[in-house]
């Protein structure tokens, strides 16, 4: 399990939506600008995040790439956000 | 590996030597330090007449270098080897490393020869393609040999109107006279500052859209045409012109061990001829370089490298030897080859907040932080070179310069970053003054750099123009 992410800058427009599905590994700058603090992912549930914040993306911009340098993004929709009612 | 200091300065003699090489990098370097201009027939490349309107013509050409040497592609390939040939574009990428990378990807390769120049003060590459064409012309013809196509792409800006039509009339001529030639097509682009960086020239040519790529993978092992793209410098290919002729040990031997071969530079700002194109041999020191210009002592500090290098301080930079290991000891690169000469009395962080901020109008206008980014970057130099800065302000901008540090796809921000962090360094007094409120001592100087109005609006003519 050699997956690596990265964020094209070209294509980023500052959502900042990889940042809520994937946290530990995305740094935002003042303008919301993501920036690939740990791009190696070496776990199961790490890999899950990252292409859940690649499918989250509206841009493409958030890429998971396999051992081969091949983009593997995974499931192409992101799965529903659970938001609980407030009471 | 020891890398040993190729160069030891005696200072009262003014000549430098090369007292100690790496092991197999060409012969020993004796040569003393030469620093030749245009007609110059102490100069390699810039030898021949003086500068004319159209260029060195063929007949000329030939007569002072003769035919093309027979060479065939593995030998083309092993002179670029031995003679450690480094790209005179800025990042000093060795060719043959580019050639042997696309060589292995396998499919038909793209060859580029950028000679945008788009340092708006280096006149290097145009000097050659408007005076010496049959050199850069040569020199690509080895390249494509060397890569097994005959099929050679030369990228212009579209503003160097003398430079294309001094290759198109050299084109003209060789084909009148049968050379063996790759077909060649001119490729003109935006005038854009950020349109000259490799891939943007890469992607223009493929797609027509002159905007620097988001790749990890090399552009020589895949470009965006989807085909190994090798793009090298117009002063790189006239290099290997000559290289071709004279023999690679020869040619490194006209260098230091860690810059091999004669190199060319282009002097801007408070010198006595700004554009004047100078062709430095054997370990020179800036300071020598300088002074063939008719400088006499050293200036306030020097700019090296291109608007967007280092500054180094005139007194340092008179000592320090033009070549790669040297300048990397004080923190410098050779870039593009550009000298920007700061004079006493001029202001640094006036001159760096003018350049930051045509810089900043420069970006491809893709990276969010870059887009973002530049512009404050461009306001905290203004305010701090007027005075209108608090201590707190240089924390922020060090701050925002470490955030847009490497957040692009290009290096454009990060050279922006790079000639900041390096005025703050070595203006530190002059930032000590503006800080505390005291007047500039230079208020009134005029503008020492001729920083150009930045093309602000992006993608307006980001459209393909092709002969």
């Amino acid at each position: 399990m050699t997956a690596q992410i990265r964020i094209d800058p070209t294509l980023c427009r500052g959502h900042a939506i990889c940042a809520l599905f994937f946290s530990d590994a995305v740094d935002l700058d003042q303008w919301g600008f993501g920036k690939v603090a740990v791009s190696v992912i070496d776990s199961e549930r790490d890999l899950r995040r990252a292409r859940r914040a690649a499918a989250a993306c509206p841009n493409g911009a958030f890429v998971v790439t396999g051992a081969d340098g091949s983009v593997d993004n995974g499931a192409r929709r992101p799965r529903r956000l659970r938001v609980r009612a407030a009471r | 590996m020891i890398v040993q200091p190729d160069v030891r300065v005696h200072p009262g003699r003014g000549v430098a030597r090369v007292d100690s090489l790496l092991p197999g990098l060409g012969p020993q370097i004796t040569v003393d330090a030469t620093v030749a201009g245009l007609g110059d027939p102490r100069a390699l490349l810039l030898s021949g007449p003086p500068a004319g309107p159209i260029g060195e013509g063929l007949e000329s050409h030939l007569a002072r270098w003769g035919g093309l040497p027979p060479l065939d592609a593995a030998g083309v390939r092993a002179h670029l080897r031995a003679s450690a040939l480094d790209g005179r574009g800025g990042g000093g990428f060795p060719l043959s490393r580019k050639v042997e990378t696309a060589m292995l990807a396998g499919g038909r390769p793209v060859l580029i020869i950028n000679a945008s120049e788009s340092e708006p003060a280096s006149r290097k590459d145009w000097t050659l393609c408007s005076q010496r064409p049959h050199l850069v012309l040569d020199g690509a013809a080895f390249v494509a040999l060397a890569l097994g196509i005959d099929e050679v792409v030369i990228h212009l800006h579209r503003s160097v109107g003398s430079a294309s039509a001094s290759l198109e009339t050299a084109m003209a001529e060789r084909q009148e006279r049968g050379l063996a030639d790759p077909r060649w097509s001119l490729s003109s682009g935006p005038d854009r500052y950020v349109s000259g960086e490799s891939s943007a020239v890469a992607r223009f040519v493929a797609v027509g859209e002159a905007r620097p790529l988001f790749t990890t993978i090399p552009l020589a092992a895949e470009g965006p045409s989807g085909r190994p793209t090798v793009i090298s410098n117009a002063e790189t290919v006239a290099h290997l012109s000559v290289i071709a002729r004279m023999g690679p040990d020869a040619w490194s031997g006209l260098g230091t061990a860690s810059s091999p071969g004669p190199r060319l530079v282009t002097l801007t700002g408070a010198v006595n001829s700004p554009g004047r194109v100078l062709e430095v041999s054997g370990p020179a020191t800036l300071g020598e370089i300088l002074a063939a210009d008719g400088m006499s002592n050293p200036p306030a500090a020097v700019l090296v490298g291109g608007f967007a290098g280092t500054w180094l301080l005139g007194d340092d930079a008179w000592q320090t030897p033009f070549s790669r290991d040297a300048l990397a000891v004080v923190g410098v690169q050779p870039g593009c080859g550009l000298l920007g000469v700061l004079p006493h009395g001029a202001c640094g962080l006036t001159e760096t907040a003018r350049i930051v901020r045509y810089l900043a109008g420069e970006s491809a206008g893709q990276c969010g932080t870059c887009v973002a980014g530049l512009p404050r970057l461009a306001d905290s130099c203004e305010s701090l070179a007027a005075g209108t800065f608090r201590k707190r302000g240089v924390r922020k901008m060090s701050a925002l310069a470490d955030t847009v540090l490497g957040s692009g796809a290009c290096g454009h921000p990060d050279a922006v970053v790079r000639l900041i962090r390096s005025t703050l360094d070595v203006f530190e007094d002059d930032v000590v003054r503006h800080l505390a409120g005291h007047a500039c001592r230079a208020a009134d100087h005029a503008p020492v750099f001729a920083v150009p109005e930045p093309v602000l609006a992006i993608g307006r003519d980001d459209t393909r123009e092709w002969t």
